[in-house]
Formats: structure tokens, sequence, C-alpha cells
């Protein structure tokens, strides 16, 4: 099908952006487009008006300060994905961008438009709960900052509000120093460029690598499409922080986040074997999170 | 068919909460995406209802009537609502159960058909913001109570004769 009648827009700053939104009732934000046009194209969504976000160049780019990391909302997946001081600093991201459908969407697909598009299923949200962090949202009304947390309230629900942009998402560094943190993003998919089934955001931070058992001081478990939102399990993570990891806190965990989930089922996964899968994928994470918190101090 | 249930309690008794359930003024506040609600008749409302699941944003026009009322227990609606893309029949059911002599537990549930483009978002979706889109009902509702403004009954049950919607679900 094609798309309804509508009216295109391509703005050049966020100033103009917030205007188009103030003076039309019924208008769409336009990221990367790799959900919008599809959902236009069967006629789902028909918004009068499209506001292009691709020529707004104060919303691309990542920055990094002392205190935080900021990725401005038209990243796109690709350039996350192959971000070196990413790689370094918040390695969780580029692999959650990498594991993002095929070539063809990264390339085009933003962290923004994952954000505004609040599947429960997607790597960003997950991967950004996990870590914590904050969302710059700006209005004719004022610019504010929401926390992750309080951002994703059900499925593609969120706190966004009327005529407001998502300009970035800032992290803070000081949890996560380079050389005796882990992160880890790992996902089920049943095929290579589908959405995953569920996947776990796993992040490790110890006390001190070199030691024969580093103590944990914190973990962050957070599991995607086994809720309404992404799903942070402080229970699990309470478990693991304070002490060395062992296999019976492995164990522990995965118990714990299987019990924890609340899934619905789907066609090709029923409940039941997507809360089994939450608690492995979550188990894997943390073990692997942990083996690379750890491993950097025996180099 | 898609069935709903939940329940809320609040610290009021039933004869205080009975007034700002059932005055149309209060539930035009409350109601999700309510653009507008029309008190037609003092069993039957009309409205207009946008309520959207991402970029999906059908917008309703709504037929309710008050099929049953006991003061200060129970609440029966049925209601239809149309849009150019979407529809929706659904009966609701609110009970107002005494807990202790200052609060109450308002149970509700409701049965709905939905049909057209947003079923394509299938039932996980539209539960998670059913359930969303209640809770913020009930949490609007307890600040308009909290705040104390007042709020008058006007709704009554309709007669017999008036209370088919033509509406069948299952």
């Amino acid at each position: 099908m094609k798309p309804a009648a509508f009216e295109y827009h391509r703005p050049e700053s966020v100033d103009e952006v917030i205007e188009l939104l103030e003076s039309y009732d019924d208008a769409e934000l336009l990221a990367g487009n790799q959900s919008l046009g599809i959902v236009m194209a069967n006629r789902l969504a028909t918004p009068e008006h499209l506001i292009d976000l691709s020529g707004v160049d104060s919303l691309s780019g990542i920055t990094v300060s002392e205190s935080a990391v900021e990725i401005a909302a038209m990243t796109t997946h690709r350039t996350i994905e192959r971000s070196e001081r990413l790689k370094e600093m918040l390695p969780i991201l580029p692999e959650a961008a990498g594991q993002i459908a095929g070539p063809a969407v990264r390339n085009r697909g933003t962290i923004g438009g994952s954000i505004g598009e609040a599947d429960p299923a997607g790597n960003y949200p997950t991967a950004l709960a996990a870590l914590g962090g904050t969302l710059q949202l700006r209005s004719a009304a004022e610019a504010r900052s929401v926390p992750i947390e309080d951002y994703f309230i059900a499925y593609m629900f969120t706190d966004l509000r009327e005529n407001e942009i998502i300009e970035a998402v800032s992290i803070p560094r000081e949890p996560y120093p380079i050389h005796r943190t882990g992160m880890v993003f790992v996902g089920l998919k049943r095929a290579a460029q589908t959405w995953p089934t569920v996947s776990a955001a796993g992040i490790v931070r110890v006390d001190d690598p070199s030691k024969t058992n580093p103590i944990i001081e914190i973990a962050r478990v957070a599991l995607a499409n086994a809720a309404d939102t992404p799903l942070r399990i402080p229970e699990a993570e309470a478990v693991l922080e304070g002490g060395p990891l062992s296999v019976a806190k492995l164990d522990e965990i995965t118990n714990i986040v299987s019990d924890s989930v609340t899934p619905e089922s789907e066609m090709h996964a029923d409940s039941e074997f997507k809360s089994e899968v939450a608690g492995e994928y979550a188990m894997r994470a943390i073990q692997s999170a942990y083996d690379r918190a750890t491993d950097q101090g025996k180099e | 068919m898609l069935e709903f249930s939940g329940e809320n309690e609040m610290e009021q008794s039933r004869e205080q909460l009975w007034p700002y359930f059932t005055d149309p003024d209060v539930l035009a506040e409350c109601a999700p995406g309510c653009k507008e609600m029309i008190l037609e008749s003092p069993h039957k409302l009309t409205a207009v209802l946008a309520v959207g699941v991402g970029s999906v944003k059908p917008e309703f026009e709504v037929d309710a009537v008050v099929t049953s009322l006991e003061y200060p227990e129970k609440l029966e609606l049925a209601a239809t609502g149309q849009d150019p893309r979407n529809e929706f029949e659904m009966t609701a059911t609110m009970e107002m159960i005494e807990a202790d002599e200052q609060s109450t537990v308002v149970k509700w549930s409701a049965k709905a058909n939905v049909s057209g483009t947003i079923v394509s978002l299938g039932s996980r979706a539209l539960k998670s913001v059913t359930k969303r889109l209640v809770n913020k009902y009930f949490s609007d509702m307890q600040a308009q109570i909290e705040a104390a403004e007042g709020a008058e009954s006007k709704l009554q049950a309709a007669p017999e004769d008036e209370t088919n919607l033509d509406i069948h679900i299952g």
C-alpha cells in the first residue's frame, strides 16, 4: 500500500521543528524512517504532516565530556556501532547497536527513533535502562531532563509529551571506570535480521580485577521484550553486589529473572519459553560482563 | 474479544467517591485522551477520545449508555466507538466495595471487541496501554477527589428500552 497523503517538512534547527509541531495538530516526527514509513504505508498511521529531522545537524553526534557521554537523537546505529570512544567507554551501546536488524537498517535508523518508538523489544531502551542516564527533551514550553527509568511507561507508551522532541540521551561515565567494568548485550533471535525474542543487558563493575576473586561493586541486569517496558531486575542486582561471582549466584539470578519477567506470548515463543530465555540470557550477560571486567586486570 | 480488569484502593468512603465517578465533568477531566464529553441525557454520554499506541492514533467518537446504576455500589456502561479506520464496542462494570469506613476498593472490569487498524498492534500492545490508561484514570480521579472541588452525580440508569446499543461481545 501507499501512505495517505501528507505534507513533508524538512526543518534545519530544533527551534524550527518545535515551531512546526506547534503549528500543526496532526504532525509526526520522522527520524531514520525504519518504522514509521511502514506503519504509514499500511495506513495504520496517517499523519497529515511529516517533520523530517534529518536536516537538523545539531541532532546528531556523540559528545564526550569528563562526566558524561551524550548521544544526540539522530545519531545512527551504524555510527554508534563503530564509535571507538563508545567501544572504550560504554561498550554495551555499540554492542546493542550492532545487533539491530541488518546493515541497511543500521545505516538509517537512529537512537532517538528507537527511544521514541519505545518498543519493549528494542535494544537501546534496555541497554540504557541498564546504564541509567537521562533523556534531554524539548518543547516550546521547556527543556527538561527525564531519567530513563521514568520515561518508558507501557508498550510504545512514554513520558514524551505532545509537541515534544527527544534531543539527546546522556549517560554518566563515573559509575563505569573503563578498566574494571564489563558490559554485555545478548539477544536470542530466530533469524538474523528480525526483532529478538528476548535480549539481556548485563553490566558488572568490580573492585579490583587483579584480585583472585574480585568483588562486584555494581551489577545491572535489564531485559528486552520480557515485559511491556524495558525491565531492570533490582533483586538480581542485589544478589550480585557485594561479593565475587559464583555458580550459585548465577543460578540464583537465573531464577529471579525468570520469575520477575512478565512477557506476553507471541506466535513463535510463548510466555513460559520467553521467561526461561530471559533468565538464561541474563545469566549469560552477567557472566560475560564479569569476565570482561576481570579480564582487563590480567592483561 | 479483549478482557480487562483490575482494582484500585481509594482512601474515601463510597458515598464520598460516588459523585466523582458519576459526574461527567470530572469524567471528562480524567478519561484518557478525552477531547470532549457531553451529557446528552442522564443516561447517555457522547465523547471524543483520542487514544493512541505509538504513531497509531485513532480518535474515537464514543456513544455510551448507563445500563445499570446502584448507588453507591455499582455502575455499568455500554459503549461504542467509531474512528474512520477503527471501531470498538464494550461493556464495563465498576463496583465499589467498602474496605472499611474510610476506604473503598474500586473494582472494574471491561470486555471489548476492537476492530480496525489498531488490532494489528496485537493484544499485548492494547492490554499494556489500557492498563496504563486505567491507572492514569484512577490517579487523576484521586487527584480530583483530593483537590475536593466537589462533584455532582448526574448519571442515571437508562430505562430498559433504551439500554440497547446493539452490542454483541463474545
